[in-house]
């Protein structure tokens, strides 16, 4: 391939490196090469590293002469190798597009390069007196363009939407014009909700513009312990509906609290040691963020809060690790999850539900979420295993579709697609929706080189024929092979 | 973020890690090099190729190298891996496979054949004394003290660092603290060989200085080098029980709080850059902005990036052995943010950042002059007491 004919790209920053490849080709969940090796090509044949927009241009511009898969990358911190490409090519590590932070005061905007985690943002926003209006449990590593990218909703989504919400305007290099670099707007043609969500499968995003807001002089947290999963499900749903809004609204069952506390750390408040460890037991943390005056009055909407409020620093120390959730993973030492979007009503129904099922099964399920939208919230339930056995993790693998198939029944959907989620599209979108995203993307990428094999078809081993029955069949030895080893 | 940190071996880590990226987005070393193998996530999977039977070469191994120990993605790792402490173990697993830098070879002669870093005769260890205007005639070399001052290679033996422990002497000269050095019997405190991955050969100097300093009686040492204080607390307190360990910082803010460090007025803008040995791998924040809080009209800036989440030097980890480019490029970036606080001094507590941090403001602000806090309290001192 023509990695020579990249003029404005110096050989430093390019590489063909079997170890750094093969360090390229793998995102946060680890997948057992059985699945992955027969069916993939997740060894890119190049990394490229540019370093600014017009070298993102140059590389598009040569991937699409020469019909090169082109897969974007940054943090790479999502898990259905969204950023991992599946018919090699060149891999764009975008890392060095990160700072270039330009506040505009009076409009409130930020122009921000797209690697810039939203960590850094919000820090360095926060130094000139505004802040981000939302950002990811994993704002430390997660870039805002990999959030543009993934339809970002999280902590702030329910007081100021997602990230698709805060959207000005976003710079992108296109393929269907040669890599040429192209400011895309709600009034352009295409639009900026094309770009939103589609995970780098339409193009490269080089720069974001986005509204922020001033920052907040006063926030105040509250932590609530439940012994009754569904009074605990109602509340999050009767605090999502209060005005003014909170900023946040997290939320997680026992189960969360038992693989905490199995990882080694401390958790709210005592659970009890019953003959299984998950209970009807969680709690909830409500924060507020604004004017000082609307912070307390807000405080006035938790009097009737069913639960046991905790002490305020329990409270705090609670939001102080909300981007802290992955300590879980130390009860694994590997972690597994589904991580779905849940209409809000049903939230007590889904929560009780995977109670059962743990109880019933013997496995050890937590459950932890952020709440959006005042009627909808991002769900993850999550179960240790053991990636260094190949057998009881690829059983582990498939019970993850038990868990999807339990949130559609009270119409939850997947969050995000990338390569594994494609096996839940009919879930993800109707009919109509997919041939309208389907339209844009052949429209926008008639080659079909940006990030191929994402988002819209799956492929052959995730077609249902092979996916259902395979996943029900490992998920059924998983319900055999992973009980848990009760400590109490 | 304050909480637990954890190591149950390298493999159990290695699985561990949820590939997040969180160390990442810290990592002053990735942030020179831009490849995902010089990420510490990356470095650690490297690791685990290594264990599992992947054949690596010397050079691949590098990786593991350029890197400065600096502690900050132990801070920010979400499954809470003591980071610092997998390096430190991993690069004992590259040496066992002889896969290690071989500029480390050097490194080892000259500790075994010298006792110092810098391949000189150990008896010069004291040779800074010599320079000092009215040094008594021991030169600070007795056989019985309650405090031993550890010196250290840096500022034993490197010219601009031997200037902290002259003024650290004087300072403990002032004050009338009973303290001794211990010259020729001063051995490297094997952290360099600790950091290389030689635990071994680090284990000997270990015993000798141990053998010096219950010698001399001391129930407290001192050290102006962070990285000494470390390996001290980590490799011998516990053959040392009840002597303290503090950092020269510890022990002038003690001398403050009893009143005992009289300062005269200094009219200067100074920033403050967190050594990594002694804030995030040391867990001494305050000392140091004590005592310059008690330097009168000092005016004190705080740079954004401090404490738990300090920039690095770029002089640790061993790195300035292999790669003085990239030690560079990291120190360059640091002066970056701490001379936009608008000092004109930046003051630190470690020989190597003083160092490495002058090395930063010749390539980035050649109006900002770094010093050790030793040598201001020094220059401050208001003498005779």
């Amino acid at each position: 391939m023509s990695l020579k004919k990249l003029t404005t790209i110096s050989a430093d920053r390019v590489t063909e490196d079997d170890i750094e490849r093969k360090l390229y080709s793998r995102d946060l969940a680890f997948v057992p090469p059985i699945m992955v090796k027969p069916f993939f090509q997740t060894l890119p044949d190049a990394i490229i590293r540019p370093g600014n927009a017009e070298q993102v241009a140059d590389v598009l511009r040569q991937a699409t002469n020469e019909n090169i898969p082109v897969t974007p990358r940054a943090a790479a911190s999502t898990s259905y190798y969204n950023s991992v490409p599946v018919h090699g090519g060149w891999v764009l590590d975008m890392n060095d597009l990160r700072d270039g932070i330009e506040v505009d005061t009076v409009q409130q905007t930020v122009r921000v390069l797209p690697a810039t985690t939203w960590f850094d943002l919000d820090d360095a926003l926060q130094q000139k007196g505004f802040a981000v209006k939302s950002y990811p449990s994993s704002a430390v590593s997660a870039t805002v363009g990999g959030w543009v990218s993934m339809l970002g909703q999280g902590i702030g989504s329910l007081r100021y939407g997602g990230v698709g919400d805060q959207l000005v305007s976003l710079q992108v290099s296109m393929p269907l014009v040669r890599g040429e670099l192209r400011t895309i707007t709600r009034r352009s043609d295409p639009p900026l909700d094309w770009f939103v969500a589609t995970e780098g499968t339409l193009g490269i995003i080089t720069r974001v513009e986005l509204s922020i807001r001033p920052r907040p002089v006063a926030e105040s947290h509250h932590l609530f312990a439940f012994d009754d999963l569904n009074i605990l499900g109602q509340s999050v749903a009767s605090l999502a509906r209060v005005e003014p809004r909170p900023y946040t609204i997290f939320f997680a069952d026992s189960g969360y609290l038992r693989l905490m506390q199995r990882a080694g750390f401390d958790i709210p408040f005592e659970l009890p040691q019953p003959a299984f460890p998950v209970s009807n037991k969680g709690v909830l943390l409500v924060s507020f963020q604004g004017e000082s005056s609307e912070v307390t009055k807000s405080r006035e909407k938790l009097l009737h809060t069913a639960g046991k409020e905790l002490s305020s620093d329990l409270a705090l120390d609670e939001w102080n690790q909300r981007l802290h959730h992955l300590r879980t993973k130390r009860a694994g030492p590997s972690l597994l999850a589904a991580e779905v979007w849940l209409p809000l009503k049903e939230l007590s129904h889904y929560l009780t539900s995977v109670k059962n099922l743990a109880e019933r099964s013997r496995l050890l399920i937590g459950t932890y979420g952020f709440v959006v939208a005042p009627d909808t919230t991002l769900v993850m339930s999550l179960y240790p295993t053991d990636e260094r056995r190949t057998v009881k993790y690829l059983a582990a693998i498939g019970f993850t579709k038990r868990l999807h198939d339990l949130a559609a029944r009270y119409g939850g959907r997947p969050y995000g697609v990338g390569l594994w989620n494609t096996a839940y599209l009919p879930r993800l979108f109707s009919r109509g929706q997919l041939t309208e995203l389907k339209r844009r993307k052949t429209l926008l990428d008639p080659s079909g080189i940006m990030n191929p094999g994402k988002v819209y078809q799956a492929p052959f081993p995730l077609w249902p024929i092979t996916f259902v029955p395979g996943a029900t069949m490992l998920g059924a030895l998983h319900l055999s092979l992973g009980k848990d080893r009760h400590e109490g | 973020m304050k909480d637990k940190v954890f190591f149950k071996g390298l493999m159990t880590e290695a699985t561990i890690c949820s590939y997040c990226g969180y160390c990442r987005s810290v990592c002053p070393t990735y942030e020179g090099v831009g490849w995902e193998s010089c990420s510490p996530r990356g470095r650690l999977h490297l690791i685990q190729m290594l264990l599992e039977g992947t054949t690596l070469t010397a050079d691949q191994m590098k990786r593991l190298y350029q890197c400065t120990l600096c502690g900050h993605c132990t801070q920010v790792c979400s499954t809470r891996i003591d980071l610092r402490q997998f390096w430190l173990e991993a690069r004992k697993q590259t040496v066992l496979r002889k896969l290690s830098p071989p500029e480390f070879s050097t490194t080892l002669d000259n500790i075994t054949k010298t006792g110092n870093i810098y391949n000189y005769q150990n008896d010069e260890r004291a040779g800074w004394i010599e320079y000092m205007d009215d040094p008594p005639d021991d030169l600070y070399q007795r056989d019985r003290a309650e405090v031993v001052y550890f010196v250290g290679c840096l500022s034993s033996f490197s010219p601009r660092t031997q200037r902290i422990a002259e003024s650290f002497v004087h300072v403990l000269n002032a004050v009338g603290v009973d303290f001794t050095i211990l010259g020729e019997g001063e051995v490297c405190c094997g952290y360099p060989l600790l950091a290389a991955g030689m635990h071994d050969e680090a284990q000997k100097v270990i015993e000798q200085n141990l053998e010096r300093v219950r010698a001399t009686g001391a129930t407290t040492i001192v050290f102006n080098c962070p990285a000494c204080r470390v390996m001290w607390l980590e490799e011998y307190a516990r053959h040392l029980p009840g002597v303290r360990m503090l950092h020269s910082t510890e022990l002038l803010a003690n001398l403050i709080a009893d009143q005992k460090l009289p300062m005269k007025e200094v009219n200067r803008i100074v920033t403050y850059h967190d050594p990594c040995d002694l804030g995030r791998n040391g867990g001494v924040y305050d000392a140091p902005r004590e005592v310059l809080a008690a330097i009168p009209g000092l005016q004190f800036v705080e740079v954004h990036e401090r404490r738990e989440r300090a920039l690095c030097c770029g002089g640790g980890g061993d790195l300035e052995m292999i790669d003085t480019t990239l030690c560079g490029h990291v120190a360059a970036q640091t002066v970056k943010k701490l001379a936009a606080t608008g000092a004109q001094t930046i003051v630190t507590a470690c020989p190597q950042c003083v160092r490495m941090l002058t090395r930063g403001t010749e390539q980035t602000a050649p109006d900002v002059s770094v010093i050790d806090i030793l040598e201001l309290v020094s220059e401050t001192l208001d003498w005779p007491l």
